[in-house]
Order: C-alpha cells, then structure tokens, then sequence
C-alpha cells in the first residue's frame, strides 16, 4: 500500500450503502431508546473501528446517556511482542459501577476481543452490561458472544469502510465495502 | 497496563501474567494460535482429551480424535488444520463422527481459510504461507500416536457402531471429558 491510496478503487464491492448504514442505525437507536427507558446508560465505544457507529448510534438514542472510549491492542500490533497481552491502551475515563453499559462494536468475527472486554468490563460491576454492533460475521466465530443489537450479518468477507480499516486506511469511507484481494495479497 | 486472566474467567489489571508451560505443538500455526489466545486471557489446555471414534468387531478402539485445544472457560474444543480446503475430508469426517458420539462436546474446526483470514485480520498475513502445510511442521518426531484408520481410504474404514453406551472403552488414553 502506498502513499498516495485511491480507496474508493480498492473496493471490490459495496456491500452496505451510506443510506443503509444510517437507516439500520436509526433502527438500533430506536430500539436502544425504548429498552433503555429510565436506566442510566452509558455507551462504551472501542476504539478506533467503533468510533463512526458510535457517532452516529448516540444521536439516534433518544433518553439520557453518557459516553466513554477504549483501546486495546490488537494481535500483532506494535505493543504485541513486547508482553504477549492484550493492553489497555486507554481506559474509561470514569467508573461504570451501577450503570447501564452498551459496548458498541464495529465487528464481530472471532469474538476474542470481544470475550475480553465483557470480562474487563464486567469487573468494573455495571448494572447491566450488553453489546450492540454495526457488523456482525458469525462465520468467524471463534468464542461464542451474547449480542444483544445488530446491525448487520455479513457474509466472510473482508471488508473495510465506515470505521473499519485495513493498514489504517479506509476508515473514512461512508459505506462498508469489500476490499479487493490483491490489495492485501500484493501487501503481503 | 497489562492484564491477565483471573481464576474466575474475569481478567484484572493488576493481576500477574500467567506464563503457561508452553508444550511441544505439532504444528506452528497451534503455536501461533496459544500466543494468539494467551494475549486475549482466554485459558487453553494442549490436547488434553483423546476421543476414540471407531472400533472393532472386538471393541478395541482403531481410531480416535484429540482435538488441538480445549478452552475451559469456554466448554469448547478447538481442532485447526491448515490442509488445504480439498484435502480436509478426512477431518471433516472424523469430525462427524466425533459429533455423533459425543453429542454433548462443543468443538469447532478451524480451516486453513480461517486462519488465513485471521492472520489477515492481525497483520500478519506473510506468516501464512510459512505456518501452511508440512513446512509448518516445527516438531516432526514428538510421538504421535498413528492413526491406523488415517491411510486407509474413507470407502474400507470399518464401520462399527460405538458401544450403546456411548461411553468410550478399549484402549482410551485419557478419560474423555464428555459433556
């Protein structure tokens, strides 16, 4: 991958338009909104896939909320070698004890990370702890996850776009595409 | 901060790191999928459950199934190959035959497309090619047991129904955790 990425043209296939990623949005938010009805919810977004859906799933939820950001390192990243764990690379800025906590997801495939925060979080004693994600690939399944909102099930494919990244690129692109194979096989 | 699993299947950020006594794996995409599960806290055991899946007409067991990985927080066996997708009917069917008799074991295969896919998603694409196949093999001579049925083509594969029971007998290398 170079500098100078046409991102648009790396995309094989879109597969989610913008109009059906914000129509799906405000379906989750209306739902959110009536199960949420007089708790105290705070949204907990992972950085940095999750931060666009957030963005947007916020201000479709019509009652009282909060939100707070995280980071972890993912495998094989920069901070992978040196500890061989998962590191909080930013934690929530306050405590979520005796709230309502909705995690909100880009993707869903092995589960992992996922596995991982519900155990993180559920230490911090909230209320209720529940997970909502824009993209959900149960292909890939490794751990078995509890999803309780979901915006879409998709096919096993490797798709980029709305927050999602390959190399860190594409996320800014307003729809969720497939990214074309020889992209990340000329990379390899 | 470093976080590490706790007892109670929680994970803490105070807590030590576990540092597991690493096994001799049979493949370097197991090693590569230990480290993957030691960073995400998730506690896994090295083949630790031989299943036996067919037997003879004397009940002595002539195949058997030990999956990779067992994740006891999870309940679920973990068996990965990274034979290329035309040459994993063998597994498949002993994977099969594996869900008839224990029906109540959780066990998911992971194909060489998934860990293609996974090494994808962690950037770390290039190692696939080295970890696929019999180049991949990082401890050739640990022992194995031979699987008698493994040469034999599917069609001659004696068929013999397990014991009604369904409780494995014969010559089981471990009590088979069936739940």
């Amino acid at each position: 991958m170079n500098g100078s990425v046409d991102l648009e043209a790396d995309i094989g296939e879109v597969l989610l338009t913008e109009d059906q990623i914000q129509a799906r949005v405000a379906e989750l938010g209306a739902r959110i909104t009536a199960d949420y009805a007089g708790s105290r919810l705070t949204l907990v977004s992972v950085l940095k896939g999750a931060l666009p859906f957030m963005a947007d799933l916020m201000r479709q939820i019509r009652v009282p909320l909060r939100i707070d950001l995280m980071e972890v390192s993912s495998y094989g990243g920069a901070t992978t070698e040196s500890s061989g764990l998962v590191r909080i690379l930013k934690d929530l800025s306050t405590s979520i004890e005796g709230e309502d906590v909705l995690i909100c997801e880009d993707i869903i495939d092995t589960g992992l990370t996922l596995n991982y925060l519900v155990r993180y979080l559920g230490g911090k004693k909230p209320a209720s702890l529940r997970i909502c994600t824009l993209l959900d690939k149960p292909a890939r399944r490794l751990v078995e996850i509890d999803v309780d909102y979901t915006g879409f099930t998709i096919p096993d494919q490797f798709v980029v776009g709305y927050g999602l990244d390959y190399g860190e690129h594409y996320r800014n692109l307003r729809f969720v595409g497939v990214l074309r194979p020889e992209v990340y096989s000329s990379a390899g | 901060m470093t976080v590490a699993s706790q007892p109670d299947g929680g994970v803490s950020a105070e807590a030590p790191a576990p540092s597991p006594a690493g096994p001799a794996f049979a493949h370097a995409s197991e090693a590569e999928m230990a480290r993957i599960l030691d960073f995400y806290a998730v506690r896994w055991e090295y083949e630790p459950s031989t299943f036996p899946i067919l037997w003879n007409l004397d009940g002595d067991v002539v195949e058997s199934f030990s999956p990779d990985f067992y994740l006891p927080d999870l309940d679920l066996y973990l068996e990965m190959t990274t034979l290329r997708q035309r040459l994993v009917r063998k597994k498949n069917r002993k994977l099969r035959r594996l869900r008839e008799l224990y029906p109540g074991i959780k066990i998911k295969l992971f194909y060489a497309r998934d860990f293609r896919a996974l090494m994808l998603k962690y950037g770390k694409l290039a190692l696939v090619d080295s970890l696929s196949g019999t180049s991949g093999q990082v401890v050739p001579e640990r022992g194995v047991a031979v699987d008698p049925a493994e040469d034999l083509p599917e069609a001659v594969v004696p068929r013999v129904e397990a014991p009604r029971s369904r409780r494995p007998e014969g010559r089981a290398q471990e009590e088979p955790s069936i739940r």
